[in-house]
């Protein structure tokens, strides 16, 4: 017995074990992009974000003031100001770009005839000269910095308080909630007819469904939005439900059908022999029995609706006041885009919503799984 | 505020009126043939001939003019020139089949057929049954599932930090590039190392894929009874042998209908191709390809229907397939 | 933190809407600008008082920002409403708009086979024989202005149908003047020259240039203006004129030499920054930071007017860097090419606000007023060459005025299934280690069936 209980606390182990390195696997990607959104675009380009937490070491330069910012010490012209930012502290310097960290702080070199550079510790620097000075502009001083780790809201300042934001946000949640509900609804009808009422042709429209899965969305945009501004609904906000229900409709009655076929048979015969009418019984039986199916299907449905950007574009247009959440945070992206820390934030603040939707529906999904079984096929 | 009334009644007039027309269509069959009175039994076998077309109406409705038609108008389009105003029979067909992007997409489209399917199954299946017990098993879910939730463009920024590459010596901004120059080995361009670029490619949808393999799978695994679970191991077996040999046989219906529906997918497989290497160090897939001909440059309209036409033809034995299977179901 | 404070103001400013748009430099206030002509079309054009019309571009973010800042001074003379948009996915969607019967009133459009193509299809109209005359009159270089906005209209007629405004030159190299003065490096005259320069660099351990392919989804176009600028200095205009028609076969040995000239600086592992293997996947946004690195990642990056907006935050034009103009042979046989794009306003709805937008656009102070802010050069010969807003920008103006011969960007030029297609796929290949007469070969067989 003991050995068999030892056996047991083992496996247990290696389940959490495993269970715990996939779902780091899983999370790594997404956890590189969080970080990211914490740093500025240079940092993002210079470093890995797992050394995010680390100091930074960073090279670059820093120009002097001109002729017009010196001053008269003693007989000698100066120019005096620091190559630091706050937080950063000087590890080396140099005035020639092959050469950036040629001296230690501290040193003094003569640039050229007569004018000598200092750059001290605390990153102050000093040129002087006999002579006034003649430039054009101020003097390259190349720095190598060390600076502490510093992660910045910056992004999600610039991000949140874009204008038309609130508006978007609206815009999204006006398209999205009836193009979720309106097909679950449809399809959760037509599911159950598929599935338990009996009909020519009912395996060749089974079948059709699955077909009308894999038509790519690209191919209808054109005939459709033709079609909406031949029959007057034009750009708006039912054109965009219509597109989003037709577009869900195969996915949704594919899996609500292969779900509904698995419900206990008896329940629903005896219902039939009780003289409850198919409406009654859908209602009553089928849509409750039903929960985690239509749960998940309107997870991945809201999913889809909220990232989507091109069926937006198309069906309900691209001005100031039709744009949903996807499109301004493109507009921040810009034309040319390579704004990586805007993108990063931007792919976050669009998530944040789907994954509240997923964690208030799986409290349902799993209290629903408990009751039915998922068949079909 | 105004807005936000704006878009809750327009919300609500958008769900009520499907609703009026579920519950007042059925509502009127009943007015027309009540189950009830003389002819009752009639009325009955009457209304249940039309009630199955009620049910389905209004997605028959959508799903033709909203899907159905346009496969009809790329039919069209497909035998027509670029501009739409000449008949030019099949030779778009032709034409691509001549063509070594398309033989490439074709291949491509294969290779992620086989592999993208499967991968994402098999994760989602050990996800699920991993998961399924442990305390926090949720979290872990919902951890695996997020992936789902990350718009494409997301997700190509995401794996950018992944695959970025950087001259051999510098400091890495890819992670993968970073491992593997920790570990004293040359950074390499994974999206341009032909032919592994595509597996790259691949690892990103079934990154994102296997969370709803997850979800779907977990669901059914716990609808196994207990008792059969219970029974089979007094009998001794293993934890291995209930996992294989009564647990798996049991969902297959379920592992079919994920590995179906990841399969089409695939098959549509488009938006991560676009974001991360535009089909170019042969990773072309068919749907890119043929967005490709539709929208990019002077757009033919006819060459890019034509694939499209071809991307729904590769569906028909999935279609068979479930034919078959809704017989024997009805039997 | 500046600049994100600034860009967050100007956003906030431009999003507030076109009703309290704010003139970006005060009516009357700056006499570089020639306020009159603004005056005067003001008056000519009282009559679309309250109407309105939408215009759809690819310009977003601060390009977004620049444009709205022009059409707000429209909106001020003549009290119509300009509703712009901009799309990042702007070539799909005025397709698809324009095929389903739902178009902008004007489109903004980047490439001239868009336009084209838009113009067979019927989608464009025609913008006047007038019109014509006033760009062969007005615009240096006009008649190839002219030609680069004329197409075969559904009828088959060729008609002016689309107005350019606003110009891109590509012809630049840019570099940092204090690398350049540390190491001794002279600013290279000749075509020659800058190969000697590339290679004495590369003799002293430094790289020579920074090459990024990489563009998403449009990676490759960077290294067809290579070749475009190669195939200027390296053979007559007519021949280029004879290869972006096709006339010119692409696996022509002329184009073949320019291809094999291209790889001469970008396929040697020595003259690149990051090593050949690099050049095709570096993004084209992200390469010219290499110039500002210290020590320097590369010395030269051969890159459109546009690319200073992407250099490193804080840097100043004329200052931190300069461009110099690339240079052509120095027998002196093909001139002083310069290759540049330009962007096209096509009309697609009888609006009549958006055929006095046209209007509008030919008035000097429509150019000068962006030249005063900033990324916009004009061939429009009737403009104050003072209102540039920088000494590198006026240069760059100048360069268009005095192009001995000016020539389109090839590739935007050609059937699109070639020059956004397989020419920009075919250079990655190229780059990757493919021969120049393979991809040549390529790039023809696919133009062949084309026809």
């Amino acid at each position: 017995m003991e050995g068999m209980a030892g056996q047991k606390s083992s496996l247990v182990w290696a389940v959490n074990i495993a269970a715990f390195l996939l779902v780091l696997l899983w999370t790594i990607p997404t956890l590189g992009l969080l970080v990211s959104s914490f740093r500025d675009r240079d940092q993002i380009l210079t470093s890995g974000w797992w050394q995010s937490f680390s100091a930074q070491e960073a090279t670059g330069f820093v120009r002097t003031g001109t002729g017009d910012d010196a001053v008269q010490e003693d007989g000698q012209y100066v120019i005096e100001g620091t190559v630091l930012e706050e937080g950063q502290n000087l590890i080396g310097w140099g005035i020639r770009a092959r050469e950036p960290a040629a001296f230690q702080p501290g040193e003094t070199t003569e640039i050229e005839d007569g004018w000598q550079l200092t750059v001290a510790e605390d990153g102050s620097y000093r040129l002087t000269s006999d002579t006034p000075f003649e430039m054009r502009r101020g003097e390259r001083i190349f720095v190598t910095t060390g600076a502490p780790a510093r992660l910045t809201t910056e992004n999600y300042d610039r991000v949140l308080t874009a204008e038309g934001l609130g508006r978007a946000f609206m815009n999204t949640m006006t398209v999205t909630i009836p193009a979720t509900v309106i097909p679950i609804l449809i399809a959760a009808f037509a599911a159950y007819a598929l599935a338990w009422m009996e009909f020519p042709g009912r395996a060749l429209l089974t079948a059709a469904v699955v077909g009308l899965l894999v038509v790519p969305l690209q191919v209808a945009l054109i005939p459709l939005l033709r079609l909406h501004n031949e029959l007057g609904i034009g750009k708006g906000y039912l054109g965009i439900w219509l597109a989003h229900t037709g577009f869900g409709l195969p996915l949704a009655i594919y899996l609500l059908r292969n779900y509904m076929v698995g419900l206990p048979r008896e329940v629903i015969e005896s219902a039939r022999v009780d003289g409850a009418t198919e409406f009654q019984i859908f209602r009553k039986i089928i849509l409750p029995l039903s929960f985690p199916a239509l749960a998940s299907f309107a997870i991945f449905q809201f999913l889809w609706v909220w990232n989507d950007l091109l069926v937006a574009t198309v069906f309900l247009g691209n001005t100031r006041e039709q744009l949903v959440m996807t499109g301004v945070l493109r507009e921040l992206m810009g034309s040319k885009g390579g704004e990586w820390e805007i993108l990063a934030t931007s792919a976050f603040i669009s998530i944040a919503v789907p994954l509240i939707v997923f964690f208030a529906m799986q409290k349902y999904l799993v209290r629903g799984l408990l009751a039915g079984s998922v068949k079909g096929g | 505020m105004e807005l936000f009334w704006l878009a809750v009644s327009t919300i609500a007039i958008g769900v009520f009126g499907c609703v009026a027309w579920f519950w007042g269509s059925n509502l009127i069959l009943d007015r027309i043939y009540p189950p009830r009175g003389p002819n009752a039994g009639d009325n009955i076998r009457k209304a249940n001939q039309i009630r199955p077309w009620l049910f389905l109406g209004p997605a028959i409705l959508f799903l033709g003019v909203y899907l159905v038609y346009p496969i009809f108008d790329s039919l069209w389009r497909s035998m027509h020139n670029a501009r739409g105003s000449e008949f030019v029979g099949l030779s778009n067909y032709a034409w691509h089949m001549g063509d070594g992007k398309f033989r490439e997409s074709m291949r491509n489209n294969l290779l992620w057929l086989l592999v993208v399917p499967a991968l994402s199954t098999l994760f989602g299946l050990i996800a699920a049954q991993l998961t399924d017990r442990l305390k926090w098993g949720n979290i872990g879910k919902s951890l695996i599932f997020m992936p789902m939730a990350i718009s494409f463009v997301g997700a190509g920024v995401i794996w950018k930090f992944i695959y970025e590459y950087r001259a051999p010596g510098e400091t890495q901004i890819g992670l993968l590039n970073a491992i593997v120059q920790a570990l004293g080995g040359d950074p390499q361009l994974w999206l341009t190392l032909i032919p592994w670029n595509n597996l790259f490619l691949m690892i990103v949808l079934v990154w994102i894929q296997t969370g709803f393999a997850m979800v779907i799978l977990s669901a059914a695994l716990r609808g196994i009874p207990e008792e059969t679970i219970e029974a089979a191991i007094l009998d001794g077996a293993s934890p291995w042998q209930v996992f294989f040999k009564i647990k798996v046989p049991q969902i297959m219906g379920t592992i079919a209908v994920v590995w179906t529906t990841i399969t089409i997918v695939v098959l549509k497989v488009f938006d991560i191709v676009f974001v991360m290497t535009n089909g170019q160090w042969g990773t072309q897939v068919l749907a890119n390809l043929m967005y490709d001909w539709m929208f990019r440059g002077t757009p033919d309209y006819g060459r890019g229907s034509a694939i499209a036409i071809i991307l729904m033809l590769l569906v028909t034995p999935i279609m068979i397939w479930n034919i078959v299977n809704a017989r024997r179901e009805v039997r | 933190m500046k600049a994100v404070f600034h860009t967050t103001v100007a956003l906030a400013a431009l999003l507030a809407g076109s009703a309290e748009a704010q003139l970006v430099i005060e009516k009357g206030s700056d006499d570089r600008i020639n306020w009159q002509s603004l005056e005067d079309f003001g008056a000519a054009h009282s009559d679309i008082e309250g109407q309105s019309v939408t215009i759809l571009g690819p310009w977003l973010g601060p390009d977004q920002e620049l444009f709205t800042s022009i059409t707000a001074y429209f909106e001020d003379v003549t009290g119509a409403t300009v509703n712009y948009s901009g799309s990042t996915s702007f070539e799909q969607q005025i397709v698809i708009d324009s095929e389903a019967g739902s178009p902008p009133d004007i489109a903004v459009l980047p490439q001239p086979g868009l336009a084209a193509d838009l113009a067979a299809k019927g989608h464009l109209r025609d913008l006047g024989e007038e019109t014509a005359q006033w760009v062969r009159d007005n615009y240096a270089a006009g008649e190839s202005w002219v030609a680069l906005s004329t197409y075969a209209g559904q009828d088959g007629a060729e008609r002016m149908f689309a107005f350019p405004y606003k110009a891109d030159v590509k012809s630049l190299v840019w570099y940092v003047p204090e690398n350049f003065e540390d190491a001794e490096y002279e600013i290279p005259e000749t075509y020659e020259d800058l190969k000697a320069l590339t290679e004495q660099m590369a003799a002293d351990g430094e790289t020579p240039w920074c090459i990024g392919l990489a563009s998403g989804g449009a990676t490759g176009w960077p290294a067809t203006d290579w070749v475009e600028d190669l195939m200027l200095r390296l053979n007559s205009p007519e021949d280029y004129d004879a290869w972006t028609t096709n006339a010119l076969p692409f696996n022509d040995p002329k184009v073949v030499a320019a291809i094999e000239d291209f790889g001469w600086f970008a396929k040697n592992d020595d003259f690149v920054a990051g090593g050949t293997a690099s050049v095709a996947s570096n993004d084209f946004r992200e390469s010219p930071a290499g110039l500002f690195e210290s020590p320097p990642g590369c010395y030269m990056h051969r890159q459109a007017s546009f690319i200073p907006s992407f250099f490193p935050e804080g840097t100043v034009e004329g200052e931190d860097y300069d461009f110099f103009y690339f240079p052509a042979p120095a027998d002196g046989s093909v001139g002083q090419p310069v290759l540049g794009g330009g962007t096209l306003f096509g009309v697609f709805t009888d609006n009549p606000v958006a055929m006095a937008f046209v209007e509008f656009l030919k008035t000097p102070a429509a150019h000068e007023l962006w030249m005063a802010q900033s990324g916009f050069t004009t061939p429009h010969t009737g403009v104050n060459m003072d209102a540039y807003a920088s000494e590198t920008q006026r240069k760059m103006g100048q360069i268009l005025l005095d192009a001995t011969t000016f020539r389109f960007d090839g590739s935007d030029l050609m059937p699109g299934a070639v020059g956004a297609g397989v020419f920009w796929t075919a250079m990655v290949d190229f780059v990757g280690g493919a021969s120049a007469q393979d991809v040549a070969d390529r790039i023809q067989q696919t133009w062949a069936t084309l026809k």
